[in-house]
């Protein structure tokens, strides 16, 4: 549910709809184009805004924001950790 | 709502001010003219605590933990004080670009080396992005990095970069895997000595004369492990990390540069008297003064709505491009009003007047094109 939430937010806000843009959560978002570098920046202030969680500037990396994937096992562990 | 600040920082930023007016100015026509850097000022600085404002206590600044807002109007007074309109851009440039990112990214090791001595006036930092083929599509930049047993081979050039060639550490942002796209990027700080890293140079340049800015250049220079600034691939949080803060205060150096500029102009139109009466009188040159002050008050509020945004962590983005594209370009048309009002003279370089412009159209330019504001703000907008 997290995952597709995330994927209508780039579907929506970042693409404007666009009907012929496919994402699944494995993609690479920003080595694919799919999001760029301040569409990214969008996509982690509505992450923390839907989350209720702060993403530490340390945090912001490949690892944990990579793919839609990343980014909800990233979520649940920033939820986890208070 | 509450548009007031806090009585400390109005009398820090007063303090500030008197400490610019009476320590930073002597010289100013010439250090524009022969585009020699402020090295006394930028000491001077140092002692007064300017460069201590981002930085914690722990690491030579004055307060326990760095106060944003307190520092802003503090840089704002700098700028108002400060005739030299270089001095404050390029501090600015040193504590928000280069102190701010070690202070969080990096390690103690790093803060030790790095921190105490910038805050002492001791090091001077600057922060490496640009490339020749990469301006505006920062992203595409070509530094080719090659990993090594310990650490990492540059080779290439960084360009148009503020304080490269009186630097004593750059902090060089390369792409260390280019598969990985933006999440290659990395950033390293590289101390002056380091076998293979030179620097070109001071470029002479339309403004901001007393601030040099050069080239550095990498051929075969070996980096250490030790001297990657957090972790590989960390270079675009870096970077998105520190731009705003490093927006915020430029601007807000040069919205009290508007304002010395605004009364100087005043002053004058009260003066100046022509056809039996003050310029001022004549609403040709009023109205201009209008439009000033309205553009610096514009610019003002958009200013502290961005940083009292970032102070609380919330998402300022929209408002930082909305600051950076209002407040640059009302100080090129602010300084062309100036021009206009001051007549003739103001033409000739030894008045101090074109300065003003000379040094705005920087503005405009640096930490993203106006063109590029408006992007991010169409973008913004959903368009």
């Amino acid at each position: 549910m997290l995952e597709q939430k995330i994927i209508n937010y780039i579907l929506e806000e970042l693409h404007g709809g666009q009907s012929d843009v496919e994402i699944s959560p494995e993609d690479d978002l920003l080595g694919s184009g799919l999001v760029e570098s301040m569409g990214m920046m969008r996509l982690i202030q509505f992450v923390e805004d839907d989350n209720g969680i702060k993403v530490a500037p340390q945090d912001m990396t490949i690892e944990n924001f990579m793919t839609v994937a990343a980014m909800v096992a990233y979520i649940d562990r920033a939820k986890n950790n208070g | 709502m509450d548009f007031s600040w806090p009585a400390e920082y109005l009398a820090f930023k007063d303090k500030t001010i008197q400490f610019a007016q009476r320590e930073l100015n002597e010289g100013t026509a010439e250090r524009d003219e022969n585009q020699s850097f402020p090295q006394s000022g930028w000491m001077k600085c140092a002692d007064f605590g300017i460069q201590g404002l981002a930085l914690p206590k722990a690491c030579g600044g004055s307060l326990e933990e760095v106060d944003f807002l307190r520092a802003l109007l503090a840089m704002e007074g700098l700028g108002y004080g400060c005739e030299d309109n270089g001095l404050p851009f390029a501090l600015n440039a040193q504590m928000w670009t280069v102190q701010t990112p070690i202070l969080h990214f990096g390690d103690e090791q790093q803060k030790k080396k790095y921190l105490l001595p910038m805050a002492k006036g001791n090091l001077i930092g600057s922060h490496a992005l640009t490339e020749p083929a990469a301006g505006s599509d920062v992203f595409s930049m070509e530094l080719k990095v090659d990993k090594v047993d310990d650490g990492y081979v540059l080779n290439g050039q960084k360009h148009l970069i503020t304080l490269a060639p009186v630097c004593d550490v750059a902090l060089v942002f390369a792409n260390a895997n280019p598969k990985l796209g933006r999440w290659g990027i990395s950033a390293f700080l590289i101390d002056k000595g380091t076998p293979g890293f030179t620097t070109s140079a001071k470029k002479s340049k339309m403004g901001l004369r007393s601030v040099p800015i050069g080239d550095l250049l990498f051929e075969d220079c070996f980096i250490p492990e030790e001297n990657l600034l957090g972790k590989v691939g960390m270079g675009f949080s870096i970077l998105n990390h520190s731009l705003e803060y490093d927006r915020c205060c430029i601007l807000a150096s040069q919205l009290g540069a508007m304002e010395r500029q605004l009364e100087r102009v005043i002053d004058y139109a009260k003066k100046r008297q022509q056809f039996g009466q003050p310029i001022g009188n004549f609403q040709s040159v009023s109205n201009r003064i209008a439009d000033m002050k309205l553009r610096l008050e514009t610019s003002r509020l958009l200013l502290y709505k961005t940083a009292w945004l970032k102070k609380n962590g919330d998402n300022a983005m929209l408002e930082a491009a909305l600051l950076k594209l209002q407040l640059s370009e009302a100080f090129i048309t602010s300084s062309l009003d100036a021009i206009r009002n001051f007549g003739g003279r103001s033409y000739l370089t030894e008045n101090g007047v074109e300065k003003d412009l000379r040094d705005a159209v920087g503005g405009v330019l640096y930490a993203g094109t106006s063109d590029i504001q408006r992007n991010i703000i169409a973008k913004l907008l959903g368009l």
